[in-house]
């Protein structure tokens, strides 16, 4: 699953951008450049799935799909990919991950999940004490309140809890093999869970693979959930606050105020002691993710025409070659026009 | 209320375990204590249960933050709510709450070096405590293996007017760490407990093999005949995983253990273990903190030990319900070398000592080294402590001497794999104790007879099978 992610983001970035910009998506780096990235090749389901990937995997990745002659990488990092590498890209299968939205959140879920089911399980057992599957007292609070929230002590919320998962993992549609690796990292009294290297000796592949697999139905799953948000009053309640909402960085947002009090760009680079480059990337992620913010302050329509044109001829969206095309426009206005999109 | 009474209503249990009447009868006099329990054997009970007579706060210094935690979940498991963790892990907010409601805690748990900062001072200062307990007490000891420097500062903070009891609790400490303890914390007259470290239920084996791979093949061979649950003690994750793969194919019930793996996961292990779900565990010496199985049959160590006292507390994990168990200790020409690399491995090394003074000089907090990873938590509080108070070449001779202090110990171990006398009267020994009595198959040396405690491997013990989502899912909110 691993190499069949990191195909389908090399394919989107071919011979656009050197092999890190990939590395940076996995991770979900918060910098200007991979968060256009990831509105410029539509690489929104691949963000921070992994952010703990270690370099020496990925280059690991890297490494063999040289060997197979799918990818062509020069010294200055940038690649092409070779047709074998086109071809197998072609044929992985779609994924329906939702990294965009979740950014590791989906851990924060299943550690309340875990810990919820943990704590319904003792209960229903009798048994009164227990070591925590999660130590992160956030996550502790977090449950204590729900499950009072939720009368456990009557009794009643095993039940609901039960009814609720499993409706919505009937209606999931992924195999019952991905189910039953969610439901093998839940633990309970006297059913320990299953650590990640016995899962995937099961499943015949990787760690990291099977972690993808748990990663990608937990954002199906949290999907489902939060569109028809009624039918799931207890799986909605866990799920609360961890979908991404303002897609912003922090740092862009803080941008983004101060603009629409009224200050100019120059203005907000004073206020704020960043370098002019960094609020112009600040700008550009504005003009991406908030449909309302107008680049028409600093490029004209006539302007954002001709690079449309542009980079319709060259087949390209490297600032590069449309800078050297359109040698009076800057290279922010480019970035602008380029985030903003075709109108 | 009678202490059994007071022992059931809060822990539930209905006895005591050795040593822990007479040590809380003595804390409950006023008397200071140094008690010497072994790890599993209840240590912390000694001071958990008298702070539900003494009505005041139950002061715990306790030198490593995880072990901390341990301590804290424990007792929070036992339904305690009023325990609190004063360390570096608070955010500013809040330490000032915790400062603030201090003396309501009945259970105040901290570092030394938290201990030392004026403002927690002048706090615990105000209050009355009910005792104050300085927790794996040996590492105040500079003949201990875990020297933690901190330590001996609070030695002057402890020595004030009066305070209450002092209990120094340690699960292994020689007679000269005693004398250190007893003397840095100025104990007057302590009453001093010393479990027996003799475990007669356990059979000393050793087993000297040629070189690596005939270990290998050694290893093997018993692990696949012979029954456990066991532990296989191993010197690296690498060798863990490896050994753990190889039981694998082989149709064994076997599991990795190392600090590489998740809390999840490792949680997953120790419970499956318990469970009975695993027969074996390969791990590193990062397991056994916390695990509670009694019926642990067999000990085996694929390399050497850092020290006696490691040795001794790895091998009491087996046969805690008191029946046969089998500890067997694996050795190769050449060993030690492999040993002394790895305990040196833990210590500062000369380049952190450098390393520290570039980031001092670049105006960073040399504790970035420790958030980077770049050591471990011992190493880094070592070189902390020497820098700030000696140039880096004073330290660097300190550390050498440190180092040949890790080699010592690892030579001590060797004496007891390479004499021809009783291996048990020698480990006695060592802790300043006299054997009693030999049991029926004492050690290698005095004899073994293998296949009297050895039991034959069950090879249809099967694997645990996966169960479909839907009935997982039942019996994990149904428990049907």
């Amino acid at each position: 699953m691993f190499h069949q992610i990191l195909l389908q983001i090399f394919q989107k970035l071919n011979k656009e951008r050197t092999i890190s910009a990939a590395y940076h998506v996995l991770r979900g780096k918060r910098s200007g450049q991979t968060i256009q990235d990831i509105g410029l090749f539509q690489l929104h389901q691949y963000f921070g799935l992994l952010p703990k990937l270690s370099r020496t995997t990925f280059d690991e990745a890297v490494n063999l799909f040289m060997q197979n002659s799918w990818l062509n990488v020069q010294e200055s990092g940038h690649f092409y990919m070779e047709t074998l590498g086109l071809q197998r890209a072609q044929q992985t299968p779609t994924f329906f991950f939702d990294g965009w939205h979740y950014r590791g959140n989906e851990h924060v879920f299943f550690a309340r999940l875990s810990l919820i089911v943990q704590s319904l399980s003792h209960q229903a057992a009798a048994v009164r004490t227990f070591s925590p599957i999660s130590r992160d007292t956030m996550i502790q609070a977090w449950v204590r309140t729900f499950l009072q929230a939720h009368h456990y002590k009557e009794g009643h919320l095993q039940q609901q809890l039960l009814t609720e998962c499993n409706h919505v993992l009937t209606i999931l549609p992924v195999s019952d093999a991905s189910k039953q690796l969610v439901l093998y990292r839940l633990s309970g009294y006297q059913l320990p869970g299953w650590t990640w290297q016995q899962l995937a000796d099961e499943r015949k592949e990787t760690v990291l693979d099977s972690q993808l697999a748990f990663i990608e139905t937990l954002h199906i799953l949290l999907n489902e959930v939060h569109q028809k948000i009624d039918d799931y009053p207890l799986l909605g309640h866990v799920a609360e606050g961890l979908k991404v909402k303002i897609l912003l960085t922090d740092s862009a947002k803080q941008t983004a105020q101060l603009y629409e009090q009224g200050y100019s760009m120059e203005q907000i680079v004073q206020m704020r002691k960043l370098k002019q480059s960094t609020i112009e990337d600040h700008f550009v992620e504005l003009a991406m993710y908030e449909p309302n913010f107008s680049i028409g302050p600093f490029v004209s329509y006539d302007e954002a025409q001709k690079v449309w044109q542009a980079s319709k001829q060259y087949q390209t969206k490297k600032l590069k070659i449309l800078h050297e095309a359109l040698n009076d426009m800057s290279y922010f206005q480019l970035r602008l026009v380029l985030a903003k999109g075709e109108v | 209320m009678e202490l059994e009474q007071l022992l059931h209503k809060h822990f539930g249990y209905s006895s005591f375990r050795p040593g822990q009447k007479e040590v809380i009868e003595a804390l409950l006099q006023e008397q200071d204590v140094i008690a010497l329990l072994p790890t599993g054997m209840g240590k912390s009970l000694c001071y958990q249960l008298p702070a539900y007579t003494l009505e005041k706060p139950v002061l715990i210094v306790s030198p490593l933050l995880s072990l901390m935690q341990d301590q804290v979940e424990e007792l929070k498991r036992f339904g305690e709510k009023r325990v609190v963790a004063l360390n570096s892990f608070l955010s500013l907010t809040e330490k000032r709450y915790v400062l603030h409601f201090l003396e309501q805690y009945r259970f105040i748990f901290t570092s030394p070096e938290m201990l030392l900062q004026q403002q927690v001072q002048e706090k615990l200062a105000q209050m009355k405590l009910g005792l104050i307990v300085v927790d794996e007490a040996h590492c105040i000891s500079q003949w201990g293996f875990d020297f933690r420097p901190d330590y001996l500062r609070i030695g002057d903070w402890l020595s004030r007017e009066n305070r209450p009891p002092i209990l120094a609790l340690s699960a292994t400490a020689t007679k000269k760490v005693v004398r250190d303890i007893r003397e840095t914390l100025s104990l007057k007259a302590p009453f001093e407990f010393m479990y027996n470290v003799d475990r007669p239920n356990i059979h000393l084996g050793r087993v000297v093999v040629e070189d690596k791979a005939d270990k290998a093949r050694w290893l093997m061979h018993h692990v696949t005949e012979t029954a456990g649950p066991g532990i296989l003690y191993v010197s690296s994750r690498k060798r863990a995983q490896q050994y753990s793969e190889a039981l694998l194919q082989e149709g064994v019930r076997v599991a990795a253990y190392h600090a590489g793996y998740g809390v999840e996961d490792r949680q997953f292990i120790q419970q499956q273990f318990i469970a009975g779900e695993l027969d074996w565990i390969v791990a590193t010496n990062a397991f056994g903190m916390g695990i509670n199985k009694l019926d642990i049959r067999q000990v085996i160590h694929e390399s050497m030990p850092a020290n006696i006292a490691n040795y001794m507390q790895e091998i009491g994990r087996a046969g805690r319900d008191g029946h046969s168990a089998l500890a067997i200790l694996l050795y190769a020409e050449g060993d030690e070398e492999l040993a002394k690399f790895v305990v040196t491995g833990d210590l500062p090394t000369l380049h952190h000592v450098d390393r520290y003074q570039e980031l001092l000089s670049q105006q960073i907090q040399p504790i970035q080294m420790l958030k980077n990873g770049e050591l471990s938590e011992t190493a880094f509080r070592v070189l902390d402590y020497w820098l700030q108070r000696e140039s880096s070449e004073q330290v660097k001779v300190r550390l050498n001497h440190l180092a040949l202090e890790k080699y010592n110990a690892v030579n001590e171990m060797l004496q007891i794999i390479q004499t021809k006398d009783c291996i048990r009267e020698h480990l006695v020994g060592y802790f300043g104790q006299k054997l009693q009595k030999k049991p029926e198959n004492c050690c290698e040396n005095c004899g073994i007879h293998y296949d009297v405690i050895k039991k034959v491997r069950l090879k249809e013990k099967k694997k645990v099978e996966m169960a479909t989502w839907e009935s997982r899912l039942q019996q994990l909110l149904m428990g049907n």
